[in-house]
């Protein structure tokens, strides 16, 4: 019997906040009236001062938690490796920060890290006794682009294996599972110059069920047809940044399943009609409940930095249809 | 991708340093969508009417009280850019901008933790100074 439950990414209201029409208490209440039972968030992006927050701003958080009766299921960590511009961070820096990374969630009330995809593999062991003793797991985040193929990853994946302890897994993004090429990314990038054939070639490849992340491995690069798709120097510029839109099958993470900590349901545009645009969320909701699936599923909206110029920003409404269209598909499908 | 956060829209003006104009300011959101340590920023020009500033003249700050210069900033860790917080730009420039009417384009480029090129946002603007 599956038990999932809906969260939302605050980062997905991240330009209410940034210009300031939504505070954090705001936020909070806005996500709890359209039924969401849990936050993940960004301490770097809505708490002043991470990873070293102050007393007061902790107690704020978790009062706002309270008050709304909300879960702070997730903190977002990333690593800044390039801290310096004439360096990389060496392997103790990295680890450092992260130490003070899993201190922080522990005083935040939060169980969950999710490290950025990318993150080295080296990093396990040496967390694994401060994640015990603040009982913080540490989860890598299989994103689009980023994915089971990458050698980070894979590399990450064979540790948590090797190490097999609770205390570190997977986060899923669910833009590895798009079955078509996002339609506000067309919109978007087609506005700031790139040529519709480019999209046309995308949309091809999902059609014959593939994507442009494997056409490039496939092809070792760019094929034939994608370079005769590609019409100018701004195309071949941005056309590569279009592969960050897989299309595997649900059954990728059978073989991650005790692994997986959690989830991003990526989404850019929750149509009128109910469903994601470019991702069948209804049926991944329901192998999850096949496969007995205990925890969240975050709402990761991304169509905000798709937003053409002159157009309102959607994120308060694309939240809202996230929250109406899963919490329904869950009371169908988890009674 | 980033370049609405850039530039913040009637914050560009001349400032005055012990009675007399030393320059201009504006002030910028992040390109990113989270808070930074100040060594993280790449870099940032100023053009205006099409001529660039030049990268000694420009002074950062999260505070304006300590201000830094883009070489020193590359080792300013302890001071976050917040997300949602802006940051203050000055371009030393005896007199300042000369009044009327000016196109000012500015751009700002932070390093990010795991895309490897920086995440660059640009935005002119038509500025008046008085």
């Amino acid at each position: 019997m599956s038990k999932i439950k809906m969260a939302v990414s605050l980062y997905s209201l991240q330009d209410e906040y940034l210009n300031h029409r939504m505070n954090l208490s705001e936020i909070m209440s806005y996500v709890k009236e359209n039924g969401a039972e849990g936050i993940e968030i960004l301490p770097d992006q809505m708490l002043k001062g991470a990873p070293h927050v102050s007393d007061e701003t902790v107690s704020e958080f978790k009062s706002l938690l309270t008050k709304n009766d909300l879960k702070p299921v997730c903190a977002d960590v990333f690593l800044n490796t390039n801290l310096y511009k004439n360096r990389s961070l060496t392997r103790k820096e990295s680890i450092d920060l992260l130490i003070e990374e899993i201190k922080q969630a522990n005083s935040l009330g939060i169980h969950l890290i999710r490290l950025v995809s990318m993150v080295p593999y080296w990093v396990i062991r040496p967390l694994i006794p401060y994640c015990e003793q603040y009982d913080v797991t540490i989860a890598l985040e299989v994103h689009a682009g980023m994915a089971f193929d990458i050698p980070q990853t894979r590399e990450f994946i064979e540790e948590m294996k090797k190490v097999n302890s609770p205390y570190v897994g997977l986060v899923i993004d669910t833009g590895i599972f798009c079955r078509r090429l996002p339609r506000v990314v067309r919109a978007y990038e087609g506005s700031i110059g790139t040529s519709e054939s480019v999209f046309d070639y995308i949309d091809e490849l999902f059609k014959n069920g593939t994507d442009l992340h494997q056409d490039l491995i496939k092809n070792n690069g760019f094929s034939e047809g994608f370079k005769a798709a590609m019409k100018s120097e701004h195309d071949k510029m941005s056309a590569p940044l279009l592969d960050g839109y897989e299309n595997y099958d649900y059954s990728v993470l059978d073989e991650y399943l005790p692994y997986i900590k959690h989830f991003h349901f990526k989404m850019w545009e929750m149509t009128q009609e109910g469903p994601e645009f470019s991702i069948d969320f209804k049926g991944l909701l329901q192998y999850l409940h096949e496969k007995d699936y205990d925890g969240y599923v975050a709402c990761e909206y991304e169509g905000n930095r798709f937003t053409l110029a002159g157009q309102p920003m959607q994120e308060k409404q694309q939240v809202k249809m996230f929250l109406n269209y899963i919490g329904g598909c869950l009371k169908e499908i988890q009674g | 991708m980033f370049d609405n956060n850039v530039f913040i829209e009637g914050s560009c003006k001349n400032f005055s340093e012990d009675g007399k104009v030393s320059g201009y300011e504006m002030t910028t959101n992040i390109t990113y969508y989270r808070g930074i340590p100040l060594s993280m920023v790449e870099y940032i020009h100023v053009d205006v009417d099409g001529e660039r500033a030049s990268d000694e003249d420009i002074r950062i700050s999260v505070d304006q009280n300590d201000w830094f210069s883009m070489k020193e900033a590359e080792t300013v860790t302890t001071y976050k850019w917040e997300y949602g917080d802006p940051l203050y730009i000055r371009v030393l420039k005896d007199g300042g901008l000369s009044k009327g009417q000016h196109k000012v384009a500015l751009t700002v480029a932070t390093r990010t933790a795991y895309i490897p090129v920086p995440l660059e946002g640009i935005k002119e603007r038509e500025v008046v100074i008085d």
